[in-house]
Formats: structure tokens, C-alpha cells, sequence
């Protein structure tokens, strides 16, 4: 992809970002082996799922899942909305992130992560996320992290 | 008592790491490991698989990952230093990536910094090759459970510190 084609890309319209998401999504061994599915990245706020499987458990006995499930799912998500934000198809790396754990999360349940970029400086993007099992307003985990912009990325549109 | 706990008390009496591991799917799923280090402390290890790899052009591991492995590592540590009869909860986590995760095996050490009757307060760093160029940072608070309170019996949960 030359420069032009990637200036050209709308990344507001939402078949492009659902395109550039699957393509995200797919470019991403660790995701593939987790499961995780883009569920709707049409607004600035993204919506990934994970499924829910017995290897999750951190807790076998009261049948919760480990927390840093989460993290990797928190990690991802936050990826996915900071990379939808930037203007240019641009690779970023993982700065730091924070998880706060409200409440485990259950057993048989999936796990929804809501995730969004609320700022973006020239070297730096900062995202959050919101963890849940269907109710947002229980949030399971909240995760802040920071992003590293590191140049162009091999993700096309 | 269930069989799921048994094998956890069973292994932490036996000092049995693996069987520890093994008693937390999502560390086995991870496929981490605990070795012993020269000085008797424990080191934690994730050995490499492809499926671990979150940017396949570079190639690095996924920080989800990195991060899970040093989670992992610290609540273990409080849960075989502070012989919990259950995992130690984690009430927050923070994570600094300070190198990109080659596609190799991951070491982390962890430091109980304080373990008082209700917390417990871990750091961790992971490394590679080189254990003096460490490639992250992580700290957490843990929730410890007591004996008598986790072998189920509900009015011997604390109120009082």
C-alpha cells in the first residue's frame, strides 16, 4: 500500500472499520487462540467478545475465570480502538496498562470487552476499556492503557 | 471438599509445583512452569508457542501474554509463600512494557514486597535472555484468604482485621 492509498482511507465509515478489524483481529496469533470476535466496531466505542472455555478457569472450585484472561482481551481491545483512531494505518505497541478487578467473572458466561482511544498525542494513544458479562453497569475489570505510535503498519484496509 | 481442592492443598503440602500449575487451567493453558533457581527462589517460566505471538511481522509475543504470565507468577508466589488454601485474588494489576517480547521462552522472578493478614503486595519482572535486560515490569495487590475461611466455612469470614 503506498502513501496515498492509506490517506485515503475513512476510518469513520463503518464497513471500513469492521474490515480493518477483522483484518487486526486475524493478524493476531494470540487472538485466533483465545477466540476473541470483533462483535461491532461501527462507533468509537469497540465491542469484542470472548466466548466462554473450561481453560480460562482460574478457579476451579468456585468456577471463576482468571483474571488475566482479561488482560489479554483488555490489551487487544484497547489495540483494536486505538488503531481504529488514528488517522493512517499505523502499528502501535503496548506502553502500559492498568486492571482494576471490581468482580470475578463467572463461569459459563462470555465476556464482553468494551473498549475506546479518548486521547491521541503525536508519539502516544490512550485507551480504556470496560470488562462485563452482559451488564455493563457491573463491570467485571476496567483497564487504562497507553500506546507507543511505532510507524506504518502491514494491516491494510 | 472438592477434588479441585484437594489436588491444590495436596500440592502445596507435597510442594509440588506442577501439580500447582495444574490446579489453574488458565496457567496450564498458558503452559507456565516453575523452576528452581540457584538460591532457592522460584523462577516462572512460559515456554515459546506460536500461538503466543500478538505481531507475527516483528516477531512478538502478545503482551496479554506477558502480562498473564506475570499475574500467574506473583499470585503463585503468595499462594505457596503464604500456603493459601485457595488462590490469592487479585484486586489490581499494572504492567510497564519495557522491551518487545522476542519469540522465545519468558522468565519472571517475583518480590513479596508485604504480606500482611488481609494483602499482599507483589512485583515481578520477566525477562529472556538476559536477566539483566528485562522486557517488563508488573506489580499487584492480592486479597489472602484464611485457612478456616476458605475450607467453606461461611462464620469464619473476617470482619475484623
Amino acid at each position: 500500500m503506498d502513501d496515498s492509498q492509506a490517506r485515503s482511507i475513512d476510518k469513520r465509515e463503518p464497513g471500513v472499520r469492521a474490515r480493518i478489524a477483522q483484518g487486526f483481529n486475524q493478524a493476531v496469533a494470540h487472538n485466533q487462540a483465545l477466540g476473541l470476535r470483533v462483535a461491532d466496531v461501527s462507533g468509537e466505542r469497540v465491542c469484542v467478545t470472548l466466548d466462554y472455555r473450561d481453560d480460562f478457569l482460574g478457579d476451579p472450585i468456585a468456577g471463576l475465570w482468571h483474571t488475566a484472561v482479561g488482560i489479554s482481551a483488555a490489551d487487544s481491545s484497547c489495540g483494536l480502538a486505538v488503531f481504529l483512531a488514528l488517522p493512517d494505518m499505523e502499528s502501535i505497541a503496548t506502553l502500559d496498562l492498568r486492571m482494576d478487578y471490581l468482580r470475578p467473572a463467572v463461569a459459563d458466561k462470555g465476556l464482553q470487552v468494551e473498549a475506546e482511544c479518548y486521547h491521541i498525542t503525536r508519539c502516544v494513544a490512550f485507551a480504556r476499556a470496560t470488562l462485563h458479562q452482559g451488564d455493563r453497569e457491573r463491570p467485571v475489570s476496567l483497564c487504562t492503557a497507553a500506546f507507543m505510535r511505532t510507524g506504518q503498519s502491514s494491516i491494510t484496509a | 471438599m472438592s477434588g479441585a481442592k484437594r489436588n491444590l492443598q495436596a500440592a502445596l503440602d507435597a510442594g509440588d509445583h506442577g501439580a500447582l500449575v495444574a490446579a489453574i487451567p488458565y496457567a496450564g493453558f498458558l503452559g507456565i512452569a516453575v523452576d528452581a533457581d540457584t538460591d532457592g527462589a522460584r523462577i516462572y517460566r512460559m515456554p515459546y508457542r506460536a500461538d503466543l505471538i500478538g505481531n507475527s511481522r516483528k516477531p512478538a509475543l502478545h503482551g496479554g501474554t506477558v502480562a498473564g504470565l506475570l499475574e500467574l507468577s506473583m499470585q503463585l508466589e503468595v499462594l505457596i509463600a503464604e500456603t493459601q488454601a485457595r488462590l490469592p485474588y487479585p484486586v489490581d494489576f499494572s504492567i510497564d512494557y519495557w522491551r518487545s517480547a522476542g519469540p522465545k521462552d519468558c522468565l519472571c522472578r517475583c518480590r513479596l514486597i508485604r504480606s500482611g493478614r488481609r494483602m499482599a503486595q507483589v512485583q515481578a519482572e520477566c525477562w529472556q535472555d538476559d536477566v539483566d535486560r528485562p522486557i517488563a515490569f508488573a506489580r499487584a495487590d492480592f486479597l489472602l484468604r484464611a485457612f478456616d475461611e476458605a475450607a467453606g466455612d461461611p462464620g469464619a469470614a473476617r470482619s475484623i482485621d
